[in-house]
This record gives structure tokens, sequence and C-alpha cells, in this order.
């Protein structure tokens, strides 16, 4: 007796234990709008921060809608499908067989209940729905390639970042100077050092415009391809895939421990998407910050710290470089919205399997829409919570931007 | 004494100095005489100019029908044909090429007679078989063919002009270069016999003019979005920009694609159906410039001449269209050339995944689709010719649209 109600108490907690589990995405937004709704009582800070929250989660619920109702544009649906998989294990199917298929899954609804039951299902148990094609659930297909997919884009975002601020920083700086130094005021020594110091800007600066240009003209899938078409040239193996043949079998943890080889052999896979992917972003970010860079250096500001005697790094680190930051910083989602849009044909390219190429897949051959529908939820989620991430940050350091609550 | 006043009008125009025209000069002409001080931008533009204008007569340009019709069946997978001015031969003022004969393949059918497999595997194994070891080409340096100019052809259409029952499709058979014999290959052929090189001058109008029929029906929806949605403000602001910000957010390329899947189950014709992915294109690319116009109707809204034209009595949608959109002309100009490649971009890797157009319209993405084959990587690299004017018309309109913004941007003046 004791011990069947010891094991119905484990049940309990285990019960318990899956329900939070399962409803962990619902726990996770309530909680975080509790919070801030909380912390917004007499806060301008908080107040800003749960409004652009709201927002956020109305956005995300538009996301939804347009994507599930896109998915409805794709041809067949999934009792076709399951209908045609049974159909190649030999057994003959009618119309009628299809049609109880379609009242089974529910898929005779109208659109707008089956996107509620969508949304509740993804809310309350965190499913993102059945993949047709693949006869798992999404969440199971996606499993840890999405994971990949999302470290490519930061990786490939980080490489960007890291290559365009400097550098579209220092092309600013050359930006209205001339190449050779005609002050009356300065020693013919100074004159030519300076004008030496001058004309490698300029010519560094050139440099890094041919390479945006290039980056611009130059299509992702472009490179991915003239990159292989070296290495074919060369008659190396190309770097395609993940991994080389002779380590995709083998486990990370082997009998040795932690396979270095296979880590080798990683790397030197990796370099090549992350490279393709951040490439375009970069020429796009180099553009932008030497803009942004430039607009403000011509503020009235920049002038008044001038006449103060501010000067050299400190004037360009203090004042210009450190206004135009903030706009850059919040294009950070569109950054990753975009290097994802590029991801798919550059996987196809490379040969990657993450959740872009099983994009391109659900999409372009097997028409699985839940999955299709699963994976753009997934990005427009993760673009959406870094834009409000973002958003809260920048308020958090710039208080000027906490007024313009509701874009108004 | 009317010749007077014209004589003294004619005088007092004139004096006008160059002082006074940049002063009196209108937004137009500011923005272009500053584009031409721009040399990058200039030379970006006659380069364009000259890729659109052989582009868009490219029946014309193009020596050889680049339809399977014009494919040359005698050279597939041919290679480039040099032209020369002189060989070891002599010198000759007019440009020529050489004749190409298709190489016999030396097939040992004897070993095969006798029925025995191993040198059937032997066969096969040898690469004898392969297309590449089949379609190889000797030269024959002593009968030269000599390029004439404005020869006669096939016919094309010159301009199509027809617009319904009206019939103004004007023909002409006459073509810039082509040879006395056979056909010219300056690009060499693909698997098909078909002319790289036409196929490529075709290709570049194709391509710009579903980038124009996609960016006028962006304008359309931008211009919708964005003007109601400021001008209205306050409720229908709010909604029609969440809207924006939800179709910003999901990354476009997917989108294209499921339409273009759905495209694909309607029965259309290959003209059809690049039209319909050039609206579909444009219809989803509102987002950025509805923003930033509605922000800018927003602010405009509340200045005194459209307070002025309220009061004359004009409706909201001449307000709008009149008033508020002309004052942010020059913005939209810049941003619609800025976004061309963008646009292209877009057709081309629709088109490079198998979903835009296909095989039998010459589109660029269509033609760079084929730089992916292994095959052609390595064999018949020539096919990459296409990459190298798609590059080059990308480059051409990023340096043309990036002098163009700089000489609308009013506050570029030097100090």
């Amino acid at each position: 007796m004791a011990e069947k109600a010891l094991v119905t108490g484990f049940e309990d907690v285990r019960v318990i234990a899956d329900f939070i589990g399962n409803t962990w995405l619902l726990w996770i937004l309530l909680g975080v709008g509790g919070y801030l709704y909380w912390r917004g009582r007499n806060s301008q800070y908080f107040n800003y921060v749960f409004n652009r929250y709201v927002l956020a989660l109305i956005t995300l619920l538009i996301v939804s809608g347009i994507v599930f109702s896109l998915m409805e544009v794709l041809p067949g649906d999934c009792a076709e499908k399951y209908i045609a998989y049974k159909n190649t294990q030999g057994e003959t199917i009618t119309q009628a067989d299809i049609d109880a298929e379609r009242a089974r899954m529910g898929l005779d609804q109208p659109l707008a209940v089956r996107w509620a039951s969508w949304v509740t299902d993804l809310t309350l148990k965190g499913d993102l729905g059945f993949s047709c094609a693949k006869r798992q659930s999404v969440n199971l297909a996606l499993g840890e390639r999405f994971w990949m997919s999302f470290m490519f884009c930061i990786a490939g975002l980080v490489f960007a970042y890291i290559i365009a601020v400097p550098f579209g920083i220092l092309s600013a700086f050359t930006i209205n100077k001339d190449w050779k130094d005609t002050n009356p005021q300065h020693t013919k020594a100074e004159r030519f050092v300076n004008t030496l110091g001058l004309s490698f800007n300029k010519l560094l600066d050139l440099q890094l415009r041919i390479i945006s240009y290039l980056g611009l003209a130059l299509p992702n899938f472009l490179l991915a391809l003239s990159i292989i078409l070296l290495y074919v040239f060369a008659g190396e193996p190309t770097p395609t895939g993940l991994f080389s043949d002779e380590w995709k079998s083998v486990p990370w943890f082997g009998d040795n421990g932690f396979e270095f080889g296979k880590l080798q052999d990683f790397l030197g896979h990796i370099w090549l998407p992350i490279f393709v992917i951040g490439w375009s972003a970069t020429a796009l970010q180099l553009q932008t910050v030497r803009a942004l860079v430039v607009d403000e250096s011509n503020k009235l500001y920049v002038d008044a710290a001038r006449a103060r005697g501010v000067d050299g790094m400190a004037l360009w680190a203090g004042y210009p470089v450190r206004h135009s930051i903030s706009p850059l910083f919040n294009s950070v989602g569109f950054d990753f919205q975009r290097i994802f849009n590029d991801l798919p044909i550059v996987a196809v390219v490379i040969g990657l399997t993450d959740a872009a190429a099983l994009l391109i897949e659900a999409l372009a051959q097997t028409n699985d829409q839940e999955l299709a529908a699963g994976i753009l939820f997934l990005v427009a989620l993760v673009v959406i919570s870094m834009n409000f991430m973002t958003d809260a940050v920048l308020a958090a350091i710039d208080p000027r931007v906490r007024k313009s609550v509701l874009g108004s | 004494m009317a010749i007077g006043s014209m004589l003294a009008r004619f005088g007092r125009k004139k004096n006008v100095t160059a002082d006074d025209a940049y002063y009196t000069a209108g937004q137009m002409a500011l923005i272009k005489a500053r584009f031409k001080r721009k040399t990058s931008g200039m030379v970006a533009a006659w380069i364009l100019g000259a890729l659109v204008f052989m582009g868009f007569f490219a029946g014309f340009f193009a020596p050889v029908d680049p339809t399977i019709a014009g494919a040359d069946k005698d050279y597939r997978r041919g290679a480039p044909q040099a032209v020369y001015f002189w060989d070891q031969n002599g010198f000759s003022f007019r440009p020529f090429t050489y004749t190409y004969a298709k190489e016999k393949a030396k097939i040992d059918l004897k070993a095969l007679a006798g029925g025995g497999l191993d040198a059937l595997d032997a066969l096969t194994s040898s690469g004898a078989l392969s297309s590449s070891s089949q379609n190889k080409f000797t030269v024959d340096e002593d009968k030269r063919r000599y390029l004439q100019f404005f020869v006669k052809g096939w016919e094309y259409s010159l301009i199509d002009l027809s617009v319904g029952d009206l019939d103004l499709d004007i023909r002409w058979d006459r073509h810039l270069f082509g040879v006395e014999h056979g056909q010219v290959h300056l690009m060499g052929t693909d698997e098909d016999g078909k002319d790289v090189f036409s196929r490529t001058l075709h290709a570049v109008w194709i391509t710009i003019s579903i980038a124009i029929v996609a960016l006028v029906v962006k304008l359309f929806t931008s211009l919708l979005v964005g003007g109601v949605s400021g001008y209205f403000g306050g409720k229908v602001d709010t909604v029609m920009m969440s809207i924006t910000e939800a179709v910003r957010v999901i990354p476009p390329i997917p989108i294209y694609l499921a339409c273009a899947v759905a495209l694909a189950q309607i029965d259309l014709t290959s003209v059809q159906r690049y039209f319909a992915i050039a609206v579909v294109i444009g219809m989803l690319d509102f987002a950025t410039l509805g923003r930033r116009l509605r922000t800018h109707i927003l602010t405009e809204r509340n200045q005194d001449y459209v307070l002025a034209a309220q009061l004359c009595g004009s409706g909201t949608w001449r307000i709008i269209w009149r008033h508020l959109v002309p004052s942010f002309g020059s913005y939209i100009i810049v941003d619609t050339l800025i976004n061309f490649p963008y646009v292209i971009l877009a057709e081309t890797s629709l088109s490079f995944l198998g979903l835009g157009l296909t095989e039998p319209v010459n589109s660029l993405g269509v033609l760079l689709q084929k730089a992916q084959d292994p095959d052609i990587q390595q064999n018949m690299i020539w096919q990459f010719f296409p990459v190298a004017v798609f590059v080059a018309l990308i480059m051409a309109f990023v340096f043309v649209g990036d002098a163009l913004r700089d000489a609308a941007d009013p506050y570029a003046e030097k100090k």
C-alpha cells in the first residue's frame, strides 16, 4: 500500500514536470511579461520595455498568421502525403480514404481554426506540429539542425561585425580629406609624413570599397561556387559538407577520449559557410557604418567639440562613432534575418544539412507545410526577440529612445 | 516690336551667370550636375548603358539565334572561337576565325564484336563514351572564315510595340556580325549547341525587364501602404505598421520560394510565369520603402501647405499623390535605382534553385544555374561567361546607385 502511494506520488511529480517541460514557452512568455508589467508600474524604462514586449508578441502572432496562411498556397496536404506513403506500402487507396484521413487530421476545418489550434499547441505545448514528409514531429525533425543554423548565422554575424565596424569607421575617416597634406603651417617633413599616411588611408579606403562593392555584386552562392572551383582547379578535395568522409561516422567522444582529429576536420570545413555567409553581410555593414559615421561627423556637436580642442582619436571615438553605434546595434535582428535568408542557397551549394537546407527541401521538393512553417516561425521568433532585446539594451543606454514608445 | 522684345528676352537670358543657374536650378538638374562630377559613377553609367542597350537590342548584336532552333548541331560543347587578324598565313584587315571540324570518335568496335565483356568494361571505364571526349574539335587553320558585318540571318523582333490588336512588331533580319559559312561562337556553345554569347545577351534584357516590373509593383505597394498609413495615422497606422513589421521579419527568399512552388501548379506559359514571379517579388518587398514613406508623410502632413490644400477642398488622394508623395520624389527614384541589383539577385537566386525561370528561357539566373554543374566546372569553363556578365551588370548598378545617392543628398556639398 505504502509502496503504491510512493509510486503514484512519483507519478504526480513526473506529470507536473512533464507539464512544465512541455509548456516552457508559455511560462517564459508569461514570466517575462509579468515581470516587465510589475516593474513597469512606476518606471519609465520598464514601461517602455513592456510596451515593446507587447508589440513583439503582437508581431509574433501576425507572423504566425502570415506564415501559416502562406503555407496554404503550397500544393498537397498532409492527408495526401500520408496516403501516398501508405500507397508505397502496397495498400490500395480510394478517395474516401483520403477524405477520412483528412477528417481525422482535422484538415477539413477552416484555415482560422487550424491556425488557432497550431498557435495554442505551440504556446501550450511548445509543439510545432507534425512533418508530413518526414513522418515525425517537427520538433524532432528539426532538433539540433536549427541550433546549427543558428550558430552559423551568429558566427557569420560576428565575422561581419568584426571586419565591418573598424574598417567602416576607418573608411569614413578618410572622406572629405585630401590624399595630400597642403597645410602651410606644417613643416616640409610633417607634410611629407602626413601625405604618406593620408594616401595610405585613401588607398585602403579604395580597396575596402571595391571589396564591399564586390560583396554586393557577387551573391553568396557565386562566391561559394568560385571557392569550390578554385579547389577543383587546384586538384584538392573540395571542403563541402561539414565533415570529410573519413570523419563523418566517427563520434565526438571515442575510445581515446575527445577526438581532436574530428574537431580539426570540422574547423577545416566550417570556415567556408561562415566566410561565404559573412561576406555579403560584411559588405553591407561596411557601407552602413561608413554612411552612419559620415552623417554624424558632419553634425554641429562634432564641430563644437573640435572647437573645444578635442582632436584625433578622442574626437572620433567620443563623438561621431559613439552616436552612430546605436542604429547599427539596432539592426542586429535584421542582419540575422538577412543572413538566414541567404543561408538556404549557400546550404544547397556547399551541401550543408542544417535547418536552412531542410527549409529548401520542405518548400521546393516535398511541400512539407508544417515543417516549413515551423522553421520560418522560429527564424521570425529569433529576429523578433533580438529586436526586442536590442531595443531594451539601447533604451537602457540611451534615454532618448525611451520617449518614442509605440513609434509616435 | 515683337522681335525687339524677343531679342531683349534672348539677350537677358544670355546674361544668366553660372551662379544664377545654380541657384535657380531644379532638384533634378542639381542631382544631374553632381552626378556628372563623380567619375566612377559616370564610367559605371556608360558600362551599364552599353550592357542594357546590347541586351535590349540583343537580336541585333547576337550572331546566333539563342533558341533551340539556332543550336549548332555540329558544334556541341564547343570551346570559344577566337577571332584573329593575322596568323602564319599572313595579315588580314578583316577579322576571321578558323573552320572547326568534329573529330571522329575512335572507338574500337572490333574488340566488342568478339563479344568480350572485358573489352566493353575497358571501353566504358576509359571515358571514351563521355560527352566531353565525344565532342572534340580540330582546327583547320587553312580554312579561314571571315567575319562579316550587317549580315542577313534569322529574323527577330527589334521592338515589339503591339498593344492589343495593334500590330506594331518591328522585325528585322540583319545582325551586327556573322561569318560566311556556318556560325561563329565567341563564347563557345553549351550541351545543345546553343551559343553562350547570344544567350547571355538575351538573358540580360529578360533579367532587367523582370527587375523593372518587380520595382514598379514594389513602388505601388509601398506608396499605397506608406501613403495611407502615414496620412491617416492613429489606428490605421498601428495596424498597417504591425503587419509591415511582421512581413519585414520573415526572410523573403523562402516566401518567394513558396509562391514560386504555388505558381508552378498553375498552368502558365513561360512569359506569364516570369511576370508572375516579378509581381510576387515586387509585392512582398514593400516593407522598407513603405516605412520610410510613412515616416516622411507623418512629419509632412502637419505642414502648412497640406493645410492650405485641405482648405482649398482637395481630397485625401489628391493630397497624398499630388503634394505628399512628390515631396519625397527624389528619394523614391534613388531608392528604386539602388534596389535594382537586389531585385535582380532575388530573381537569380530563385532561378538558381530551379524555381524561378527554367531552361528554355534565357535569364541570367538560368544561365548561372549551370555553374553548379561539376561537368561544366571541369570541361566547359566558358559557360561561366554569363557569371562575368552578371557580376559586371550588378557592379555597374551598384556604382551608379551609389553615385546617385551621393548626388541626391542635398547636404553632400563640401563645406
